[in-house]
């Protein structure tokens, strides 16, 4: 049979709780950790891709190395794509210029002819 | 969710900056003849590595050779006129059109001689190796490369 909870009873478990001291260290970024699981668990199971995939990518952009990782990707990225379409358009230009030389002088070339 | 929204950003400005930045800078000397008076000229200075002093000659030389071209050019469409005016006024063909078509290819061929000379003459302006790499270049354009023996009989 279960015991009958008292007015005394209730009295000693507070005083026990409030003698009782927690002395284990919370580990790093505990609380960060917490606010993701709540966000988590308050995200419905059947959220579309789109936005599970956008709480994926936010998670994984918290993380300073993937920031990091993530700026540097882009920069290259949009290093190289500039370099390659300024030599494009270099090359484009000269054949432009080259054309437009020989058409001035040679009449045979020149639209008038 | 504002920590990654911002890195997101931030990356895609960082690519949109390092594009532009790159882009620029490396079109900014092959475009810069388009905003001159004579684009063509000032891309053959680029091109082929003038100095100014170079430029200046062969400037000279473009101006000359074109006034003469010019002349040339004139007394071709007058004697291409005069065959058109001979073919029209008979069915066979005459001594006075042989005639008519010699001299429109003497003209032609003038116009081609003075057409050469004029890039030997740019040529020598430029500096020995500059003007060799001209020289193959221009003859390459404007001289034909195909032979009878290709043509439609």
């Amino acid at each position: 049979m279960k015991p009958q909870d008292t007015p005394q009873s209730d009295e000693a478990l507070s005083r026990v709780l409030r003698q009782w001291n927690v002395q284990a260290q919370l580990p790093p970024r505990f609380q960060e950790q917490v606010w993701r699981r709540i966000e988590q668990s308050e995200s419905p199971a059947h959220a579309p891709a789109w936005l599970r995939l956008w709480q994926r990518l936010g998670a994984a952009l918290a993380r300073p190395s993937l920031a990091v990782s993530y700026v540097t990707v882009l920069l290259l990225a949009g290093l190289l794509a500039g370099f390659w379409q300024a030599h494009a358009t270099r090359v484009q230009t000269g054949e432009e210029m080259g054309a437009r030389y020989v058409q001035l002088v040679d009449p045979f070339q020149s639209p008038h002819h | 969710m504002k920590r990654p929204v911002l890195v997101l950003v931030a990356g895609l400005l960082v690519a949109v900056a390092a594009y532009c930045g790159v882009y620029y800078s490396g079109t900014s000397s092959c475009c810069r003849p388009l905003k001159d008076s004579t684009p063509e000229l000032s891309w053959l200075k680029q091109e082929f590595h003038l100095d100014n002093a170079e430029y200046k000659r062969i400037v000279e030389l473009h101006t000359a050779y074109l006034s003469g071209c010019a002349e040339r050019c004139r007394r071709i469409d007058q004697k291409n006129a005069e065959v058109a005016r001979l073919l029209s006024a008979t069915n066979t063909v005459t001594s006075e059109i042989e005639m008519a078509l010699r001299e429109a290819a003497l003209l032609r061929a003038d116009c081609q001689a003075k057409m050469l000379q004029h890039f030997y003459e740019v040529s020598r302006t430029m500096p020995p190796e500059q003007g060799k790499r001209y020289l193959a270049w221009v003859q390459q354009q404007t001289i034909p490369a195909d032979s009878h023996s290709q043509m439609h009989h």
